[in-house]
């Protein structure tokens, strides 16, 4: 428990210690609420600055949840893993402590711009807005820190993993309705958005920050926050469930993975690309 | 005295690849024995599977009574690892990188601050606590770790290499903390590097070359076994020198301008010298090294693979 904890507090004080990484990361999502909120202006979106806050929140919590878990492979390469392994603490808890650090970091950015926000446009009528709110950032934190962690226990060599990881985020980002509205894009990526998890946490999520929690079906589908697969109707509710159990599968997945790693296989020096999977 | 570290058999195959090939050996308590060889020899090898972070191929290592692959947990309480490369977290303080290390070796609270001046005091670097590790040098960054690794008060002591890459000076500083270390708290300490004048500190040495022990004795022993004194000579009257140690029975080689005789026996060695003092400009004895040791077993030098 004790180790749990320690590598908690390591992230928390990364975050806090990083200003300019902490700056940076305020200063996209505004960008892109800035940008695509004036592209969408009119035409589907009644309040086109809090629909974009709540796409740009929770794809901030989803990519630094992400990141920040398979960072554990920073740690592989910088050796401090190595550290840890070699000393009798378990390999769960640290394990639990890297997931929990990643979580909490990204919920707490989450935070932040929504923070701001408040003073930009985002307004709630009940207190318990902020309170689902706060909970659905946990989630999605806690479910893409471990989808993190499991990437960080296949890689075998640090750098190319900083590019599949971007080739994993982006359209993982772009394709969500978080930014650009299912509606807009062609049939293709579509289809590519349905088998996205991001696009259930971004239809939860707004719906929630929209309070929008007491429309019917068809309603929450013509405001882009049901998701409709061809009849099909996937509420808000069904989608915070499918990202649960996303969640827990990986986060099974990743611990699972992280205990049986053989650290040792990593390489520390290489670039090659079929060094990656092993 | 007891072994502290005792290893029979042991084989480490990657694939085809057999990196270390049956070896055994025995290290005595409180002692500082050093593993010598070339890069590749499969040093490192072995020091990572005794702190249990490789899974052995074959065969048993016993530290402190635990065994390396089945009481991993165990063994990892009970000794202490500075890697070749820096496992430290950069982005923490050195106070911040012991207390965490006090985490996960379960060293309890209240002896923590106590401790941490201990080992922090022992590498003298009390005054620097608060600083981060990026800002530290590399010597500093070594130290740290040294003290690091003993926090938990280990019963043995691991160093890969601890004092490659470090300048004259800090490598000197860091035997000085090793020999304290022995000295006062009678901690097994093993080490490998490709040193030799590192090697003859420790009590005992095992010579490593392409995965086998080669050899395994006190560097003493190795030295008087492997090595010969050399006297460098530079005369005036060269036939005449060749002639005298001839008739007194002192081999020789005739090089470039000096002649390179052999100084074992060195009353032959005298007589020749007093009988052509008239002539004789220059001399040298040079004592056997450890390089000489290696090239005399493994038939080559030891930085040679590098």
């Amino acid at each position: 428990m004790n180790t749990v904890i320690a590598l908690w507090m390591r992230g928390l004080k990364a975050f806090v210690r990083n200003k300019t990484g902490l700056i940076f990361s305020l200063i996209f999502p505004f960008f892109f609420v800035y940008v695509f909120g004036a592209i969408f202006k009119n035409d589907y979106i009644d309040n086109p600055i809090s629909y974009m806050l709540s796409g740009v929140i929770i794809t901030t919590v989803f990519e630094s949840s992400l990141n920040l878990a398979s960072s554990t492979v920073d740690d592989m390469v910088s050796g401090f893993m190595k550290e840890v392994l070699v000393s009798p603490a378990k390999r769960l808890a640290v394990a639990v402590g890297q997931l929990l650090s990643a979580a909490t970091v990204s919920t707490l950015q989450g935070i932040l711009i929504l923070f701001i926000g408040l003073f930009i446009g985002i307004k709630f009528t009940t207190w318990i807005t902020p309170v689902l709110i706060l909970f659905a950032m946990i989630c999605v934190g806690m479910v893409f820190s471990g989808v993190g962690l499991f990437l960080a226990t296949k890689v075998r060599s640090g750098q190319t993993f900083q590019i599949i990881k971007t080739a994993v985020t982006m359209p993982l980002t772009f394709l969500s309705g978080a930014y650009i509205p299912l509606a807009m894009l062609p049939n293709l990526l579509k289809y590519i958005a349905y088998v996205n998890p991001m696009t259930y946490a971004t239809a939860f999520f707004r719906m929630i920050v929209l309070e929008k929690t007491s429309l019917t079906n068809a309603e929450l589908v013509k405001e882009g926050l049901a998701i409709d697969i061809n009849g099909f109707i996937v509420t808000p509710v069904l989608s915070l469930i499918i990202i649960l159990l996303i969640g827990l599968v990986f986060i099974i997945l990743s611990t699972n993975s992280f205990v049986k790693t053989d650290f040792s296989r990593l390489n520390r020096s290489s670039n090659d690309a079929s060094a990656l999977w092993g | 005295m007891k072994p502290i570290i005792s290893v029979k058999n042991f084989t480490k195959a990657y694939g085809d690849f057999t990196a270390v090939n049956d070896i055994s050996f025995e290290v005595e308590e409180g002692s500082i024995f050093a593993f010598l060889g070339p890069n590749g020899a499969g040093k490192s090898t072995t020091i990572n599977t005794l702190c249990t972070i490789f899974e052995k191929t074959s065969g048993t290592l016993i530290i402190d009574g635990k065994d390396a692959s089945t009481q991993k947990s165990e063994v990892r309480s009970s000794i202490g690892v500075v890697f070749q490369d820096s496992t430290l977290d950069a982005k923490m303080t050195i106070e911040e990188n012991l207390k965490m290390h006090c985490v996960f070796y379960h060293v309890p609270k209240k002896e923590v601050e106590e401790r941490i001046q201990f080992v922090l005091g022992l590498v003298d670097l009390l005054g620097e606590r608060k600083k981060l590790v990026s800002a530290l040098s590399g010597g500093m960054k070594r130290r740290v770790e040294i003290a690091r690794g003993l926090i938990h008060y280990p019963k043995v002591l691991f160093l890969d290499e601890p004092t490659t890459g470090l300048d004259p000076q800090t490598r000197a500083h860091i035997w000085e903390y090793i020999l304290k270390l022995q000295k006062e708290r009678n901690i097994t300490i093993f080490l490998t590097t490709h040193y030799m004048e590192e090697a003859e500190i420790c009590n005992k040495i095992a010579i490593i070359d392409r995965g086998v022990i080669v050899a395994h004795d006190t560097p003493y022993a190795l030295k008087k076994e492997y090595t010969k004194d050399k006297a460098y000579i530079t005369t005036k009257n060269g036939p005449e020198l060749e002639r005298l140690m001839s008739q007194y029975e002192v081999s020789y080689v005739r090089k470039e301008g000096y002649y390179k005789a052999d100084a074992e026996q060195i009353d032959r060695l005298l007589q020749v010298i007093s009988l052509q003092k008239e002539d004789i400009t220059d001399i040298e004895i040079k004592k056997g090294t450890f390089n000489d040791v290696f090239l005399e077993i493994t038939g080559k030098k030891i930085r040679e693979e590098e």
